[in-house]
């Protein structure tokens, strides 16, 4: 054991070239990863906000929000269904608003709303919202008053509120009347009536499958979906994650040939050394832990280093790259590095056990 | 040439594995390009291969299709401007409609454009333009989905409103927008399907303005003196627009960031790896040349052994690449194209024999005398 780690010490350098590689690849992992984790949450914070069971749809809106109009009679059908607790409005329409003193506009998603999704206070007073920290970015301050759309709907920040942006745009949180103002100033073509939200966020009892299932079934004109399944069906969400993925496993098997080619081109470097210390007594067991130890020591410090340069490619990307990086990515690119440098270093293991101790009588080793 | 085959054969596992790593490398190298040229082009196909020379959008769009619309002032303002020849309304939406053969519902995006005016599709590879409401262009990636010539499609009505149908008279290719299926009609048919899902709305406009520039006028010029002359809004080429796409400019960042860093690991892993087998070789090594092989010879069995693995490597790449594009790219369509996969291996492998270098270097110091010491040769 102390052999493996006297050596990382006293010959770095033997090492050196294995640990950049594997401090690319980390750095490529956490890379990649944040930037799933950037366009996951960037685009479901809204939806993940909701602190409700379902989200009720019109069926012919394919489960997208700006495409689906529930009317007033199909929410009272929605509120008279058994097992349904609270009911409540949601409205998103994404515009380009001005902010005071700047020159470039900022991305929002203006959203009215009745349930107070998680960390959003009450609705604020009409034309008044609460403003996704995102905005702050673009120059928002409180107490600005943004001009929103072409029609240029005066809304003013009251306060921030973290997470629940909507498709990469930062959320302004405002009453449904304010939102239906905004709506039909700014898109006099997905013009909304009095009463008329996009979609219902619907609180109630039991399983909130049965629960969705219980209110397409009185509405008969409705789509209902678990909050889980809304933030899927969300454009681009399922793919960006399944594609993301499989170039994150991918990489990951690149990292576990690195460490395996690695190892084992250094386990055959030392044939003859391993040869004399079985000769003097050590078991195979403990020259193969020396080798998993120096690897888990090399995905170590890569890590480390990639973790570092992650962070300062984090500072210096642009704010349009929509990279976020978690203390959940982290976690789960240190455990797969560790892993797959274990798996690697195993391949070692076969050549580890085949030498033969007499072979250190007679070699010159 | 004998000697670097015949140690490649002794070494399966070894050269194996190099070959799989720098294949899979390799692998992600293609797979990322074609995502990131497939992405783009499917999010934005259908405002790149359509005719109008410049586009003005609402300022306050972003330069989002989806965000913009102009209002008839607007409109008009922009006729005025010189260098403009013709000025026409471009809508555009995404819509809930029912293909032809089947009840399943699909997501399908709307551009309706004057008909004989700018706006029109430029790609056509089968059947005509449309002449008359209800008639529309399809994307030809998506004729096996309901979207053939024939095929009618139903924009699904919302309650009040009034469904409102194509059939589809011609196909033009890269029309995609946003990785849906695309259809190019006039704008009457635009305002129809836009009442049948608000039958409340108060008025249709469109969402930029196709502006066709007069003969001899440069597009760049005409879009920087309408931005200038009408109030709120921001004209943009072709060009411009399509680079200027929501998401089109943070996806090749983002893409071009991560590929680079690959093309970096894979000539450090081969160069890494031949650095080490040189050095474990330096003994045998010494000894040959000591007995007179030039150092010619060897450095180039090291080379050859570097484009054999590196050549192995791509193989397995587009082996692995094939595959994927026969699974989908997570919903886009990618295909395996000899150009990119040409380019991507010859970058490779040039990468990877500037990086065994190294090893290369480490072969020329190489001096025969240390053989007779005994004392074969110092390593490091």
């Amino acid at each position: 054991m102390n052999l493996a780690l006297t050596e990382l010490r006293r010959r770095p350098g033997r090492f050196t070239v294995a640990t950049i590689v594997l401090t690319f690849l980390s750095l490529l992992l956490l890379l990649l990863g944040g930037l799933l984790d950037g366009l996951f949450l960037g685009s479901t914070g809204a939806i993940r906000a909701q602190r409700v069971d379902v989200i009720v749809y019109s069926d012919t809106a394919r489960d997208s929000f700006l495409r689906s109009r529930i009317t007033p009679d199909v929410r009272e059908s929605v509120e008279a269904t058994d097992g349904v607790q609270e009911v409540g409005g949601l409205g998103f329409t994404l515009l380009g608003a001005t902010v005071p003193d700047e020159t470039d506009l900022a991305d929002v998603a203006v959203a009215g709303y009745e349930i107070a999704p998680s960390g959003v206070p009450d609705p604020p007073p009409a034309g008044h919202a609460w403003a996704d920290e995102r905005l702050q970015d673009a120059g928002v301050s409180i107490g600005d008053t943004l001009l929103v759309g072409p029609a240029r709907s005066p809304v003013v920040v009251d306060g921030w509120v973290e997470d629940t942006n909507y498709l990469l745009q930062g959320a302004l949180w405002v009453t449904l009347d304010t939102w239906r103002e905004v709506q039909n100033a700014n898109r006099p073509d997905a013009f909304v009536g009095d009463g008329v939200v996009q979609v219902l966020a619907v609180r109630g009892d039991g399983d909130a499958g049965a629960l969705a299932a219980a209110i397409d079934d009185a509405t008969g004109v409705t789509s209902t979906l678990t909050r889980d399944d809304a933030v899927f069906a969300l454009p681009g969400v399922k793919e960006q994650k399944s594609t993301f993925n499989a170039i994150i496993w991918s990489t990951l098997a690149v990292v576990l040939a690195v460490v395996g080619l690695f190892f084992s081109l250094l386990t055959l470097e030392r044939t003859g050394l391993y040869g004399v210390l079985k000769a003097i007594g050590a078991s195979t067991r403990r020259l193969f832990a020396g080798v998993v130890l120096q690897a888990v020591v090399v995905a170590v410090i890569a890590f480390v280093v990639g973790g570092v340069l992650a962070f300062l490619a984090d500072l210096a990307l642009p704010g349009q790259v929509p990279l976020q990086l978690t203390t959940g990515r982290y976690v789960f690119t240190f455990v797969a590095l560790v892993v797959a440098a274990v798996l690697g270093s195993a391949i070692s293991l076969r050549r580890v056990t085949r030498i033969d101790p007499a072979s250190a009588i007679g070699s010159a080793a | 040439m004998f000697l670097a085959v015949t140690e490649m054969k002794r070494a399966k596992v070894r050269f194996g594995l190099l070959s799989g790593a720098v294949g899979l490398l390799v692998f992600l190298i293609m797979f990322q390009q074609a995502l990131s040229t497939g992405l783009i082009d499917q999010f934005i196909g259908a405002l790149k291969n359509q005719s109008a020379d410049v586009l003005v959008f609402n300022e306050q769009a972003r330069k989002n299709l989806e965000g913009s619309i102009v209002l008839p002032d607007q409109q008009a303002a922009v006729g005025e401007v010189d260098g403009v020849a013709v000025a026409a309304p471009l809508g555009e939406g995404t819509f809930t409609v029912l293909t032809g053969g089947s009840d399943e519902e699909t997501d399908a995006v709307i551009f309706g454009y004057q008909l004989g005016g700018p706006g029109a599709p430029t790609t056509l590879v089968e059947g005509r333009l449309p002449e008359a409401t209800g008639e529309a262009v399809a994307s030809s990636r998506n004729a096996d989905e309901g979207f053939d010539i024939g095929d009618t499609i139903t924009v699904l009505a919302n309650a009040g409103g009034e469904a409102a149908t194509f059939t589809v008279v011609g196909l033009a290719e890269e029309i995609n927008y946003s990785v849906s299926p695309v259809l190019f009609t006039d704008f009457a048919g635009f305002e129809a399907a836009k009442r049948a899902v608000n039958p409340d709305a108060t008025d249709v406009l469109p969402s930029v303005i196709a502006v066709q520039v007069a003969d001899g006028a440069d597009a760049g010029e005409v879009a920087a003196a309408i931005t200038a002359a009408v109030d709120g809004t921001e004209a943009l080429t072709r060009q411009q627009a399509v680079d200027g796409s929501p998401g089109v400019s943070s996806v090749r960042q983002s893409f071009s960031v991560i590929l680079l860093l690959f093309y970096l690991v894979v000539p450090l892993v081969t160069g890494l790896f031949f650095l080490i087998v040189t050095f474990q070789k330096a003994g045998a090594l010494t000894l040959l040349r000591a007995i007179g092989s030039p150092a010619g010879v060897l450095v180039r069995a090291l080379l050859i052994q570097v484009v054999v693995v590196v050549l192995t490597g791509s193989v397995i790449a587009v082996g692995l690449f094939w595959l994927a594009a026969q699974g989908g790219g997570g919903g886009l369509a990618i295909s395996v194209e000899p150009g990119p996969v040409l380019f991507t291996t010859v970058l490779v492998l040039v990468l990877a024999l500037a990086t065994s270098l190294a090893a290369v270097r480490r072969v020329l110091r190489i001096d025969p005398i240390a053989a007779t010491t005994g004392a074969g040769v110092q390593v490091g």
